[in-house]
C-alpha cells in the first residue's frame, strides 16, 4: 500500500452547536454516553489500516489533546502517530479569516516530513463509518484528481444546513457544488472527506491562500471542477453532521437504539476511546430503565426512559428522564424530571424540578451550572 | 515515583480445582468477576494504589492469558520507570534445571535472584485469587513500627465459621503466638488473609532453609509460619476491617458478585480514590432495549439487555434476549441468555449460549448452578 496520511480537519464555521460549543470545539463533545465525537473519525482511519494522522485544532485544544493523548486508537506505538496542530498564533479573532488553508500551510512542514504519496482529509464534525482504503483504492483506479466522498440524503432541508451540495454526473463527476440553504430535501451531501495525491493538494493549499485569504480547502476544489477530474464516491449507512444541538440530540437519539448502534460500532469497526475506568453500573432497587444507551459507573435510582445517560452520572430516587442526553458526571437529584434535555457535564439539577423541551428545541444545561 | 522498597509477589498459579469448568483453561485469577473485572485486578490494583512499583506475578497453572494479561503493566499504573509486572512463571536454572513451582514458599524461593536483583527490603506475599481492597502502605508502616519479621493481615470471622481458615491466636499486643490451620476448636476468630509482608533478609534465609528440608511441603502457612514462630521470631497481627473475599468456590465467587448490589457490602467500587483498574475494552455503552426490565442489577459497557434482569450481575458483551428472565444470577463475558429462557441461582460462564426457552436453576437450591459450554452441550445430548 502506498503510504497514506489521514488529516483531520477542525469545524468549519457554519458549525454551531448552542451551549457545548462554548467549551470545547464539537469533535471533543461527549456523545453516547462514552465517546467523543472525534473518536470516530479517528477509529475511522486506524481501522482502515492508516496510522499516521494529524489533527488540526483551531481553538480551545485543551479537551481534544487530552483526550488523544489518553486513548489508545489502536495506532502503532512505534511507527505510527498522531500529531497534534494547534494554530494558536496564526488563527484570529474573527472567525471568517480561521479557514483550514491557513493551518494546513502553517504545518506543512510535517506533512513533507512523511512524504505520503496520498492524503485523506476527513472532517472532526461528521459521525460516519467508512473504510478509508475502500475510497484510496477507487480513487486509485478511477485516476481522479480528487475524489470526495457524498452521502444521498432526503433531508437536506433541515440537516447539513451550510454544507455543501454536489452536482455528480452519471459518471460519478462532480460537475458542480453549491451551499445547502434547505431549500430542497434530496440532495447529494459532501461528507467533507476528499482523497488526494499529496502533490495535488498542496497545488491547492498554495493555490488557495494565493487567491484569497477566505478561502476554505472547499472552496479551492470548487474552483477547480472544470480543471480537475474530481469523482465523488457515494456512502451507504448512518451518517451524522453535529453542526447544531438539534443535530447533536438527534444523532444520541438515532444511534441509542441497538441496531442503529451495532451497525455504526460492532467487533469488526471498533471505535477506540479513553478508559476512565469507571465501574459498572448499579442499578439500584426501584430504578426503572428503558430504551435507552447507559455508560459505566452510574448509579441509577431514578426511571431512565429513551435517554443517553453519560459515565459517572447519579440519578436519585423520584428523578424522571425522558427523551434526554445526560453528559457524564452529572448529578441529578430527587424527583427531577427532565423532558428534551441535554445536560452538559459536571452539572448538578437539584433546584429546578421541571427542564422540558422538544424534541426540535431541547433544553441545554450549561457545563458546570448548578441549578 | 519510588516510594517504598518494598516488592509484591502475587502467589497466581493455583488452578483453582473448586471453580470446575470456570478454571478449564484460564488460572482462577484470571476468571472474571463484577462485571468488568479479572479477579487478580483486585491485588494489581491494590498494589498500584499502594505505591508499590514493582510487582512479580508468580504464575504456573494455565498461564498463556494470565501471563499476557499480567503483563500489561500499563492497566494498572504499574508501567512507571524501574517498576513493573514481572511474571514468573518455572523457568529452567543454570544449577538445579528446571523445577516447578512446589509450594506457595518455594515459588518465592525459586525467585529470590529476582528480589535480590531488585534490591527488595520488604516482601508483600498475596494470592491472587481475593476481593478486596487495602492499603498495603499501612500495614508496611505498621510493620516497621512494631520491628517484626513478619506481619500477617488478619480479619474477624464469625466464630462458627473460623475452622474454614488459618486462624491467628495473638497476645494482647496483637503479636501472634501461635498459628492453626483450620482448626476443629479455634481459639480466636483471627484469619489470616493471605496477605504476609516479611522483612526480606530473614525471609531470604528462612525460605533457603525451608528449601533444604526434604520433609517440608513448602508451604506459608505450614512451613515458612511455624518455622518464625518455633524460632521466636516477631510475627505481628494487622487487623484488616472492610471488606474481604476468598472467591475458591462457585458459591462463594456468586456470593461476591451478588455483594456488589448491597449498599452496605463494604465494597466500594464507585470510590473515585481507590478505582479498581482492568483491561479496557472497545465496548458500546450498555444497550437497555424497549422491552427491557431491570430490578437492581449491576451491568456493564456492552451487555445489551431486552428481557428482564432481576437482582443479578450482567458482564461485558452479554445479550439477554426479549423474554428472558434472569434473577439471581451472574452471567460472565459474552454469554447469550436465548428469547423466554429462565434462570435463577445460575453462574452462566463465558461464552454460554442459552438456548431459547431453556429453564435453569431454581430460586430454592441451596447451590448455585454452573452453567457451562459443557452443561449446555449435556442438557442437548438429553433433549435429544
Amino acid at each position: 500500500m502506498s503510504k497514506v496520511l489521514g488529516l483531520l480537519n477542525f469545524e468549519p464555521s457554519y458549525v454551531h452547536v448552542k451551549g457545548i460549543e462554548d467549551f470545547r470545539p464539537i469533535s471533543a463533545a461527549s456523545i453516547l454516553g462514552r465517546y467523543r465525537v472525534i473518536d470516530f473519525m479517528l477509529s475511522n482511519f486506524t481501522n482502515s489500516g492508516i496510522d499516521s494522522i494529524k489533527v488540526y485544532i483551531k481553538n480551545r485544544p485543551r479537551s481534544t489533546v487530552e483526550h488523544i493523548m489518553r486513548t489508545s486508537y489502536n495506532i502503532n506505538s512505534k511507527r505510527g502517530r498522531i500529531h497534534l496542530l494547534h494554530g494558536e498564533d496564526v488563527f484570529s479573532n474573527n472567525d471568517l479569516f480561521n479557514v483550514d488553508i491557513l493551518a494546513f500551510k502553517t504545518y506543512m512542514e510535517f506533512i513533507d516530513v512523511e512524504n505520503p504519496s496520498y492524503v485523506v482529509i476527513a472532517p472532526s464534525h461528521f459521525i460516519f463509518k467508512q473504510d478509508f482504503s475502500e475510497l484510496l483504492d477507487h480513487h486509485i483506479a478511477s485516476k481522479n484528481d480528487i475524489t470526495i466522498l457524498y452521502q444521498s440524503v432526503n433531508d437536506a432541508n433541515t440537516s447539513y444546513l451550510m454544507g455543501d451540495l454536489l452536482e455528480i454526473d452519471d459518471k460519478k463527476r462532480v460537475v458542480g457544488a453549491s451551499k445547502n440553504h434547505g431549500k430542497y430535501k434530496s440532495g447529494d451531501v459532501s461528507l467533507e472527506t476528499y482523497v488526494m495525491s499529496t502533490l495535488t493538494f498542496k497545488q491547492l493549499v498554495e493555490e488557495a491562500s494565493m487567491t484569497s485569504s477566505l478561502y476554505s480547502l472547499a472552496d479551492i476544489i470548487w474552483d477547480n471542477i472544470r480543471v480537475m477530474k474530481i469523482g465523488a464516491y457515494r456512502h451507504h449507512g448512518y451518517c451524522g453532521c453535529i453542526s447544531t444541538l438539534n443535530a447533536y440530540f438527534n444523532a444520541n437519539m438515532y444511534l441509542k437504539k441497538e441496531k442503529n448502534l451495532t451497525r455504526l460500532i460492532n467487533d469488526d469497526w471498533p471505535i477506540y476511546t479513553m478508559t476512565n475506568d469507571s465501574c459498572p453500573t448499579l442499578y439500584k432497587p426501584g430504578a426503572q430503565v428503558r430504551g435507552s444507551l447507559v455508560a459505566n459507573g452510574c448509579q441509577i435510582e431514578g426511571t431512565v426512559i429513551d435517554s443517553v445517560i453519560g459515565r459517572n452520572v447519579v440519578i436519585r430516587e423520584g428523578a424522571v428522564i425522558k427523551d434526554s442526553v445526560i453528559l457524564p458526571d452529572t448529578f441529578i437529584d430527587k424527583n427531577v424530571k427532565l423532558d428534551c434535555a441535554v445536560v452538559d457535564r459536571l452539572s448538578i439539577v437539584t433546584h429546578i424540578k421541571d427542564i422540558k423541551g422538544t424534541k426540535e428545541d431541547p433544553i441545554y444545561v450549561k457545563r458546570g451550572d448548578r441549578i | 515515583m519510588k516510594k517504598n522498597n518494598m516488592v509484591a509477589m502475587i502467589l497466581a498459579g493455583g488452578r483453582g480445582s473448586r471453580l470446575f469448568d470456570l478454571t478449564k483453561k484460564v488460572a482462577k485469577p484470571a476468571v472474571h468477576f463484577g462485571g468488568k473485572y479479572r479477579i487478580i485486578d483486585f491485588a494489581l490494583s491494590n498494589c498500584a494504589n499502594s505505591h508499590i512499583s514493582t510487582v512479580g506475578v508468580l504464575v504456573q497453572y494455565e498461564s498463556i492469558l494470565l501471563s499476557s494479561y499480567s503483563a500489561r503493566s500499563s492497566t494498572w499504573g504499574l508501567d512507571s520507570k524501574g517498576g513493573g509486572v514481572y511474571v514468573l512463571s518455572p523457568r529452567e536454572k543454570d544449577e538445579t534445571g528446571l523445577g516447578l513451582y512446589k509450594g506457595t514458599a518455594d515459588a518465592i524461593y525459586q525467585n529470590l535472584d529476582f528480589l535480590d536483583q531488585e534490591e527488595a527490603e520488604y516482601v508483600l506475599v498475596l494470592s491472587g485469587d481475593h476481593i478486596y481492597k487495602m492499603d498495603y502502605e499501612k500495614m508496611l508502616q505498621e510493620h516497621i513500627d512494631s520491628k517484626a519479621e513478619a506481619t500477617i493481615a488478619v480479619i474477624e470471622v464469625p466464630k462458627k465459621e473460623a475452622s474454614r481458615f488459618g486462624i491467628m491466636n495473638t497476645d494482647n499486643t496483637d503479636r501472634i503466638i501461635e498459628f492453626e490451620e483450620k482448626p476443629k476448636e479455634p481459639k480466636s476468630n483471627l484469619a489470616s488473609m493471605g496477605v504476609y509482608i516479611f522483612t526480606y533478609k530473614t525471609m531470604r534465609k528462612y525460605l533457603k532453609e525451608d528449601a533444604k528440608d526434604p520433609a517440608s511441603s513448602h508451604d506459608f502457612g505450614k512451613n515458612l509460619i511455624p518455622a518464625y514462630l518455633r524460632d521466636n521470631l516477631k510475627l505481628q497481627a494487622y487487623r484488616f476491617k472492610g471488606y474481604w473475599k476468598d472467591v475458591g468456590t462457585i458459591d462463594s465467587l456468586w456470593e461476591a458478585n451478588m455483594d456488589l448490589l448491597k449498599d452496605n457490602s463494604g465494597l466500594d467500587l464507585f470510590d473515585p480514590d481507590w478505582k479498581i483498574y482492568t483491561d479496557d475494552v472497545s465496548a458500546t455503552p450498555q444497550c437497555i432495549g424497549e422491552q427491557a426490565k431491570i430490578d437492581n442489577a449491576f451491568i456493564t459497557q456492552g451487555a445489551i439487555v431486552n428481557g428482564e434482569v432481576k437482582h443479578s450481575v450482567i458482564f461485558s458483551g452479554v445479550e439477554i434476549k426479549e423474554k428472558a428472565k434472569v434473577e439471581e444470577s451472574v452471567i460472565m463475558n459474552d454469554a447469550v441468555v436465548g428469547e423466554g429462557a429462565v434462570l435463577n441461582r445460575c453462574l452462566v460462564a463465558d461464552g454460554v449460549r442459552i438456548p431459547d426457552g431453556m429453564v435453569l436453576g431454581n430460586k430454592k437450591n441451596k447451590e448455585i448452578l454452573l452453567v457451562s459450554k459443557s452443561f449446555i452441550a449435556k442438557a442437548g445430548e438429553e433433549n435429544e
